[in-house]
């Protein structure tokens, strides 16, 4: 085949100037133009980044390139260069040794978010200092306060006078880090919450649905056995330690978003379990020792925190172990003998259930 | 076929070299499948392959003066300067942590404290990206480049930004026209320096419709408002919604009929109104700015020539806007349909299931698609309007343009962009 002239541009990498120049195809690739004559051995070529029919040439490594758009030379320059393409061709199998390592790094990202976080955590809890703890504890106080429409502090003097006796009981030589403060607050919902620094929030439901007041001692004790295991503190520790590492590590692209705000829901979980376990066996001992029913706990944890119809549909991501499971549980380290013991004579108790008197039944208009 | 690429009216000094981009975006769906595919299943490791991608294809689909452009960065280096910045940031964000828990004072600074800081090196991380694509960019053979300092465009960047709080928004053309300025004029081809004449002044009255449409009918419904109520906002005129959730509030019906709550109306009515116009603003005054800064830039004799108009701005948007309109529709449709199925079938029927699936996929699918339209409507039609109403004037002063020996930035800097969220690696445009 006869080698065909063809037009292009030459840039000498120096200056933007543009030669025109014609190409030829022998045993090298000769260029011609005016005061100027290259012959570029074919070996060292390669190719830029153009859109066809553009293409470009230059010897690897150097900054002249040429221009053409000749689709025959364009054909013949890739039979005849061995390393035209040689960065593009190793490209798609570089792709899929990336994408594989990307995915072990996500996993083992995850991985570290779901164990190594937690795990810090719970050595790490412990030792952060107790000022530290209570601000932060002030903090999500005032938090929770917010989420929950600001609920009013049940404070009616004399039932308070009695809780504060019974908490005295219960909590003498139990080896918590710091003496609890516990508040009542007028709330819809029966419940009671745990935050860093010993803060213990009771919503008042919680009394006015106990029949007994060692079911409203079983749960206090319940959550005394969380500030006792810093549980509070090593949630917010693993949260914001995994969620910070996942959402900086893996960036923000959508699908991986859900697999961000599921592993959250699912470390929490999962690490409530135990923690739910330990605070109920905690409660049993606390239960036992200040004279109490310890499987009052069950009792009211049945009454009132149901199992769902459904829970083989969201097990994974339920913060409480099964009720029945727990209650179960309870009963069997309860043993029988503590079975119709009561902490508190009828007349404290019905003192301790008025303990919201001070505040309006109803919130005014 | 043979013709060179380069047109023979290569003549003079005078005259005028186009700008032009391929619009049939051949090619541009593929790269969008799969680098949306591709990011997702490796955690969003890809998107710095995918980026570099996009930009390849937009640069060498843009020809300057018969001469399309060439993207020499890699995926790689932005990898690393993406791991880099998670290094640094660790313990910046860590410190930032430690000192808002102890030390009570600087509690309640805290977020404002985290956004400064972050403010700061979001800056900073931005001019250090354009600097990176500057130097990844090739034109004829030759690189371009950026110098000056990324501390002093963060510093100015951000005592212009509280000018701007200061002035209640009146100073951000001046400030936009500043840094314009400040980034064009450290803009090399080659050894060439470009230069930018940029003035605040003639951004003013596109600013100022801003002014006109959003917040003189506001600042004038809330002082109607506050006069009806003599100044003072009665603290019962909402009370907690008797049987709602806790915290939730319902107006109090005490005040109806009264100027209080007539005037109140009419203010929340002005902010549903105003505030959409002020979006539908936002291209406009985009397009005017980014038509300007392009007439302002030269390079020794050689000047740019913008002839953009909103409309071009504003199309984009609107077809992005109806796409997104329609999908929710049909998604809706489908879901409604399926619940509706749903309730018919009766729950243990497994068809729970197959909806959920029917979700995740929908959620996906929808994911997918508005990654690639968005990339073909916004990204190319933008990239397009822009590059094909620009006319390098005096193109022949280009010829003089040398090669420089500077040395190549690093793409460190990008990636503390990408890890910083501020757009800087993700962006196409320069």
């Amino acid at each position: 085949m006869p080698a065909q002239a063809v037009h292009g541009t030459y840039y000498d990498g120096l200056s933007a100037r543009a030669h025109p120049v014609t190409l030829v195809l022998e045993d090298s690739l000769e260029i011609t133009g005016r005061d100027l004559r290259l012959a570029w051995t074919l070996a060292d070529l390669a190719a830029g980044d153009t859109a066809a029919p553009l293409m470009r040439v230059g010897p690897a490594g150097r900054a002249e390139r040429v221009d053409f758009t000749d689709e025959t030379l364009a054909a013949a320059l890739k039979d005849r260069c061995p390393d035209l393409y040689r960065t593009d061709s190793s490209a798609s199998g570089g792709r899929l040794r990336l994408v594989l390592w990307s995915i072990a790094a996500g996993i083992s990202v995850i991985g570290l978010a779901i164990y190594g976080v937690p795990a810090i955590a719970v050595r790490l809890a412990p030792v952060i200092p107790a000022a530290i703890e209570a601000r932060l504890g002030g903090a999500v106080d005032g938090q929770i306060g917010k989420i929950l429409g600001d609920p009013p502090v049940c404070g009616d003097a004399p039932a308070r006078a009695v809780l504060d006796r019974l908490i005295e009981r219960m909590t003498a030589n139990g080896g918590l880090p710091v003496d609890p403060a516990i508040s009542v607050r007028r709330h819809a919902i029966a419940n009671a919450l745990t935050l860093p620094g010993g803060r213990v929030v009771v919503l008042s439901d919680l009394i006015d649905q106990s029949r007994t007041p060692d079911e409203f001692a079983g749960v206090l004790a319940h959550e005394f056995g969380h500030v006792a295991a810093h549980d509070p503190m090593r949630a917010l520790l693993a949260a914001s330690g995994s969620s910070f590492l996942l959402s900086l590590v893996l960036g923000d692209l959508t699908g991986s978003t859900i697999v961000v705000a599921v592993g959250q829901a699912a470390i929490s979980a999962g690490y409530s379990r135990e923690a739910e376990n330990a605070a109920d066996s905690y409660s049993v001992e606390v239960m036992r020792r200040s004279g109490g029913d310890a499987t009052a706990l069950a009792t009211i944890l049945e009454r009132i925190a149901k199992d769902d119809e459904k829970p083989e549909f969201a097990g994974l991501l339920r913060s409480h172990p099964f009720t029945v499971e727990r209650a179960n549980r309870i009963r069997a380290m309860a043993g029988s003998e503590t079975v119709g013991r009561r902490i508190l004579d009828e007349t404290d108790w019905t003192t301790l259930k008025g303990i919201c008197r001070n505040v309006p039944a109803k919130p005014a208009k | 076929m043979s013709q060179p690429p380069m047109t023979d009216t290569r003549s003079g000094m005078d005259r005028s070299g186009p700008i032009t981009f391929d619009r049939t975006l051949k090619g541009l769906t593929g790269i969008a499948v799969r680098g949306f595919l591709l990011s997702l299943v490796t955690f969003g490791i890809y998107r710095f392959w995918y980026i570099t991608e996009l930009r390849r294809y937009f640069w060498n689909r843009t020809i300057v003066d018969g001469s399309p452009g060439e993207y020499t960065g890699t995926g790689k280096e932005l990898f690393l300067g993406f791991l880099v910045a998670v290094a640094i940031l660790i313990p910046v964000y860590v410190l930032i942590f430690i000192a808002t828990i102890s030390a009570p004072w600087l509690a309640a600074f805290g977020s404002v404290l985290s956004f400064l800081v972050l403010y700061v090196l979001g800056q900073f991380a931005i001019y250090r990206g354009r600097r990176y694509r500057a130097s990844r960019t090739l034109w004829r053979g030759i690189r371009l480049g950026q110098d000056g300092s990324a501390i002093t465009y963060a510093l100015m960047a951000i005592g212009w930004s509280l000018l701007t709080l200061l002035t209640l928004g009146l100073a951000f053309p001046f400030m936009r026209a500043s840094l314009e300025r400040y980034r064009i004029n450290h803009t090399l081809i080659g050894s060439s320096r470009m230069e930018s004449t940029a003035r605040g002044r003639s951004l003013l009255l596109p600013w100022l419709a801003f002014y006109v449409v959003v917040l003189l009918p506001i600042a004038a419904a809330l002082i109607a408002f506050l006069v009806a109520a003599d100044f003072t906002i009665p603290d019962d005129l909402f009370i907690p919604k008797e049987g709602g959730k806790p915290g939730e509030t319902e107006f109090n019906s005490d005040y109806e009929g009264t100027p209080i709550a007539t005037f109140g109306e009419l203010f929340l009515t002005t902010l549903g109104i105003t505030i959409p116009l002020g979006l539908l603003l936002i291209p406009f005054y985009r397009a005017r700015e980014t038509r300007l800064f392009m007439n302002a830039a030269s390079l020794g004799p050689v000047r740019l020539s913008s002839t953009l108009k909103a409309r071009q701005f504003y199309w984009p948007y609107l077809v992005y806007l109806l796409s997104v309109i329609g999908f929710v529709l049909i998604l809706g449709l489908v879901i409604g349909g399926g619940g509706l199925l749903l309730q018919a079938q009766g729950m243990e029927s497994g068809f729970h299931w197959a909806l959920l699936f029917g979700m995740a996929f929908g959620y996906l699918g929808g994911a997918l698609f508005f990654a690639v339209l968005y990339v073909r409507v916004i990204t190319a039609r933008l990239w397009a309007a822009v590059a094909t109403t620009t006319v390098v004037e005096n193109a022949g002063g280009l010829d003089a343009v040398l090669a420089s020996s500077r040395r190549v930035g690093s793409g460190l800097n990008e990636g503390l962009a990408d890890a910083l969220d501020v757009g800087g690696a993700l962006e196409v445009g320069f």
